[in-house]
């Protein structure tokens, strides 16, 4: 149907070619940084390493065994889990009521824009750093700002409950200009004659906001969830800079489990981390497919 | 208008929780060590000095490391674009045998989260020392399975009428291409641009693990790396900070246009 | 008869002449790996052009700048022959990954700076040439290193790295907040109990804002367990035979634990979580009464608190002032390359260390720093006599070794998986401090949890 209208076999043969020979380097990238590697990491699962991190005997299923039976297994799942939703959901609200807010001409909306995107410019160590300085245990701002408010100081990085929250609102922080901008393009696909036949209708602002805008822009609201998740599971930086997976584990997702068995403190178990790598494997494939599966059911398209 | 006065409010609230830590990037760069350092600290710089900036290129070759990030991130975007460019334009326009098993191998890389291949990638690198070489850096990105994706929704929706007339003209795969098509996909290369780039110039974990040498890492990692050396001078850190967003920063205030066509292109759809 | 005779002959002339090479030199150039891998010849370096040592350390700031200028003092005394290239590597931590990645790569440096608790790893590692080796091949004598710092080092007798930056833990004073809630800064806390009852009366006169700070460090748990004379992991703390468990059921590790949650808990101390980077900087900020570091750190507060408060130094506390114990050595030591480097390298590396651990150079070290001096020659040093003079506060790391006791607990332990060992205790610590745990639960945990770690490791080892 798109094909070009190419005469004859050998022109056939030929067009089959060259499309082979375009998408060859893509898949020559994707084998041997990829998909070899997958391969490995499930060889590697399986090997006990020598004192260098050199595999050098076989050891069946015992990684995988030690890594179920790792007394923090359950709290590294529930860490991710949790640190997932402190994200996601927080994130696409805040970016949600910015982006409602912001949608009708104001003046100086421009700017304002461009001030609420102002986090998007910050990279992910950039931010990490900034409120590794904001949440200092010592000198902190964060919390002398607290206690001038009269609450007592809060041990932001250092107490396991409230570290993931800290690390959250970093991410979330990170965010929320991105989310906005993304928001606010789909807002602006509105047809502003629904608006206006709903006012006509006599429906207030939180009535249409609900009713209108937010379904119209469940596409975009759906892009945040997956770009927002994938995100989120794979935060590194954050959590190395600001906590380095502590306090007791409390900021420890699977990804940074796996740079602490694999790398951190000089180690060098690779056979455990890539027993933990297909964990997070099959976790990322079951979250895409709850994804896909469920949410997008409810996405109203257009 | 209540209603009105409402909003502002809330925008108002909102924009102080949202950019004091912009404020404070900035601020805190500017202060001396008595003011930033102290118990308590100081919201306010007292008298500004820019003795941090001094210091920064001292503590770490940041001049260096920025220069890593961008050759970097613009080598992997132009490399994906180009792979992206050529790979849809394949789906997209020609007679690829195989081409839905192809098409579900790139889904699948979409799959497949860069943390749970870090070992063997790591250990490639390592074993044929690769480490602390832009190649590291570099090699395992040069393809992407999202910039074939996004072209390829892009390049379905080209015009058949326009496809047709080239054709006609007997114009070759080469010109219809570089003369007809990629100009007028403009925006969705933009957005894959944007969205690698990005990406690449955000890496954090990979340069931790493969690159040693200040002045082999990227931006990024001296970032982190002057936050533990320089952890008694947070001045020093947030000028380095501050330096560091000068680009993005820019982006965003000027680009914005630019930027939210860009990334929504692939939102909106 | 005959062909008997001949093979006895022979055998006797082989003997003879092996008898004769064992004596006098080593093997020449780089070692197969092997972990008897001894030092070259001394001429091996007469013969070379201009030879490069990379040298990785993890020196930063104050101490690195003293570092550098000591590198280019050598360098200028050996030009054209010797290059010394120092590489900053960061952490500790990252030092050790980084050796790894680069013995797989066989790209190993000359000379590598490891911390303490790297030791084990490295003298396992079959990839060094212990510096006994060298000084017995150069009749260098080793009798000046202070006996408790070489005792660290060593292995079976034999001194395996030689010792650079070494550290002592102390208790740092803000004399200033003590002289104001009417303690004597003179007079120092030496039990636990007595950091507790002046934390007391600093917290009364609200002379700071926190009396007492440690970071959650697990080299002060490494530090208490010798001052009460007990070992941290079994076979005599891994000197006599590879440890193969640790020993955290101690009373006096338990009380520790307890103690530290009692103050937290009563306001008496505060948390700034394991970065020891953070705890400094509470104290420097001079909102601390007394704090746990390392006298490494000495210069730093003193140029930090300059005339803002005054500094004052006590020898790390005992649970018990019956305690028979003393402080673990602590900081890093330099360890020689062998396999994949030439003769004239390794014997290059060596003719640096030497140099650093001559007097002048150690007094210059001790001095700029506030790590202790490895050798006995350097105290004497009028430098460093009038430098001690000057800052009383560096005399007490030498007190409180001196008399600290020779015994396979101040001997600390030697373990290859330490690192990740001291790790899993400061997480003990953490949960305690802060999640409400109990101390003899945790430590309990974390001995379970280090014994499958060190199991691991020797069955990666031992083959």
């Amino acid at each position: 149907m798109r094909q070009a209208a190419t005469a004859g076999r050998r022109g056939l043969g030929r067009e089959r070619l060259l499309g082979l020979a375009l998408v060859a380097p893509s898949l020559a990238v994707f084998g041997f940084f990829i998909f070899w590697p997958l391969v490995r990491t499930f060889q590697l699962s399986t090997t006990g390493q020598d004192l260098f991190g050199r595999a050098d005997r076989q050891v069946g299923l015992a990684n995988f065994t030690a890594v179920l039976h790792d007394s923090q297994f359950g709290q590294v799942l529930a860490v991710t889990a949790g640190y997932v939703v402190l994200t996601v959901i927080p994130s696409i609200l805040f970016a949600l009521v910015l982006g409602l807010l912001l949608q009708n001409p104001l003046r100086g909306m421009r700017f304002l824009r461009s001030a609420f995107a102002m986090p998007f410019a910050y990279s992910v160590a950039a931010a990490s750093v900034v409120f590794a300085a904001l949440f200092n245990p010592a000198i902190g701002i964060a919390n002398y700002l607290v206690t001038r408010l009269g609450f007592a100081p809060v041990q932001w990085l250092t107490q396991p409950g409230t570290a993931l929250i800290s690390v959250a609102i970093t991410t979330v922080w990170m965010n929320v200009g991105y989310n906005m901008l993304v928001i606010l393009a789909g807002v602006g696909g509105v047809d502003e004659q629904l608006y206006e036949a709903a006012r006509l209708d006599g429906a207030g602002t939180f009535r249409i906001a609900r009713s209108i805008t937010v379904p119209l822009i469940t596409p975009s609201l759906f892009f945040l969830v997956v770009v927002d998740t994938i995100a989120s599971l794979q935060s590194f930086g954050q959590i190395r800079v600001l906590t380095r997976g502590g306090p007791t584990g409390h900021t420890t997702t699977l990804v940074y489990w796996i740079y602490h068995t694999a790398f951190e403190n000089g180690a060098s178990d690779y056979g455990e981390g890539s027993a933990q790598a297909v964990v997070l494997l099959l976790v990322v494939i079951l979250i895409t497919a709850i994804q896909f599966g469920v949410l997008e059911r409810r996405v109203i398209y257009r | 208008m209540r209603g009105r006065a409402a909003r502002v409010l809330a925008l108002v609230v909102l924009a102080v929780l949202i950019l004091f830590p912009v404020y404070f990037t900035i601020a805190g760069s500017l202060m001396k060590p008595g003011d930033i350092a102290s118990a308590p600290p100081s919201l306010f710089p007292h008298g500004i000095t820019f003795h941090n900036y001094r210091g920064v290129f001292r503590a770490v070759p940041l001049g260096r490391q920025y220069f890593n990030s961008t050759l970097v991130s613009v080598v992997i975007t132009l490399a994906q674009l180009v792979c992206a460019v050529l790979s849809a334009y394949a789906f997209v326009f020609l007679a690829l045998p195989l081409k839905r098993t192809l098409f579900a191998v790139f889904l699948l890389t979409l799959m497949v989260p860069w943390e749970s291949i870090i070992i063997p990638n790591y250990l490639f690198m390592a074993d044929h020392r690769l480490r602390n070489t832009y190649l590291a850096l570099v090699l395992p990105f040069l393809a992407g399975g999202f910039g074939t994706f996004l072209l390829r929704q892009s390049f379905r929706t080209f015009p058949v009428e326009l496809r047709d007339a080239a054709v006609l003209d007997g114009a070759s795969h080469g010109r219809f291409l570089f003369t007809i098509l990629l100009p007028l996909s403009r925006p969705a290369l933009a957005s894959v641009g944007i969205f690698v780039f990005l990406s690449a110039w955000n890496q954090f974990l990979w340069p931790l693990l493969i690159t040693d040498s200040p002045r082999m890492q990227t931006l990024q990692i001296g970032l982190a790396s002057l936050n533990d050396a320089e952890a008694a001078d947070p001045g020093l850190i947030l000028a380095g900070v501050t330096l560091a967003l000068v680009p993005t920063a820019a982006l965003v205030a000027f680009g914005q246009r630019f930027l939210v066509r860009g990334l929504t292109a692939g939102a909106v759809r | 008869m005959r062909p008997s005779y001949l093979r006895l002959l022979t055998a006797g002339v082989a003997a003879g002449a092996l008898a004769i090479t064992a004596g006098c030199s080593g093997s020449s150039g780089g070692g197969s790996g092997s972990s008897n891998a001894s030092a070259p010849a001394s001429d091996v370096l007469n013969k070379a052009g201009d030879v490069t040592v990379t040298f990785w350390h993890e020196m930063k700031g104050n101490n690195g700048d003293a570092l550098n200028a000591l590198v280019a003092k050598f360098n200028a005394a050996h030009a054209g022959k010797i290059t010394v290239k120092p590489v900053f590597e960061g952490n500790y931590d990252d030092a050790v990954t980084k050796y790894k990645a680069a013995v797989q790569a066989k790209q190993t440096p000359s000379l590598i700076q490891v911390y303490d608790v790297g030791s084990g790893f490295l003298s396992d590692s079959g990839q060094t040439i212990p510096v006994q080796s060298f000084a017995d091949e150069d009749h260098f004598s080793l009798d000046d290193l202070q006996p408790a710092i070489k005792g660290y080092y060593s292995k079976n007798g034999k001194l395996q790295s030689m010792p650079f930056n070494s550290s002592v833990p102390l208790l740092y004073i803000n004399a200033t907040a003590f002289k104001k809630a009417g303690l004597d800064p003179t007079k120092p806390p030496t039990t636990l109990d007595e950091i507790r009852s002046d934390a007391q009366k600093l917290k009364s006169s609200g002379a700071v804002k926190y009396p007492f700070n440690a970071a959650i460090y697990g080299w002060y748990f490494e530090q208490l367990t010798a001052e009460a004379g007990k070992p941290y992991c079994n076979n005599d703390n891994g000197r006599t035979a590879r440890a193969t468990d640790v020993t955290f059921d101690d009373p006096e590790q338990i009380q520790f634990l307890s103690w530290w949650k009692g103050m937290l808990a009563d306001g008496l101390a505060s948390n700034t979580g394991r970065n020891t980077d953070d705890a400094q900087a509470a104290f420097k900020s001079g909102t601390i009464g007394m704090g746990f570091e390392s006298t490494g750190v000495l210069g730093g507060y003193l140029a930090a608190a300059g005339s803002k408060f005054q500094v004052a130094t006590a020898p790390f506390p005992k649970v018990q002032s019956s305690d028979a114990g003393g402080p673990i050595i602590g900081g890093a030591s330099l360890w020689i390359d062998g396999p994949g480097h030439s003769a004239a390298e390794q014997r290059a590396a060596w003719e640096f260390v030497k140099f650093l651990v001559q007097p002048e150079n150690a007094a210059y070290w001790h001095t700029k720093t506030g790590y202790f001096p490895v050798t006995k020659a350097a105290l004497d040093q009028p430098v460093d006599k009038a430098w001690v003079a000057q800052k009383p506060q560096f005399q007490t790391a030498i007190d409180e070794l001196k008399s600290s006791p020779s015994t396979t607990a101040t001997q600390g332990c030697l373990l290859g998986s330490l690192p990740q060992v001291r790790a899993l205790v400061e997480t003990a610590i953490e949960s305690v401090l802060t999640s409400g745990k109990d101390p003899k639960a945790a430590l309990d945990q974390a001995a379970s949890q280090a014994k499958d770690l060190i199991t691991k490791y020797n069955a990666a080892v031992g083959k």
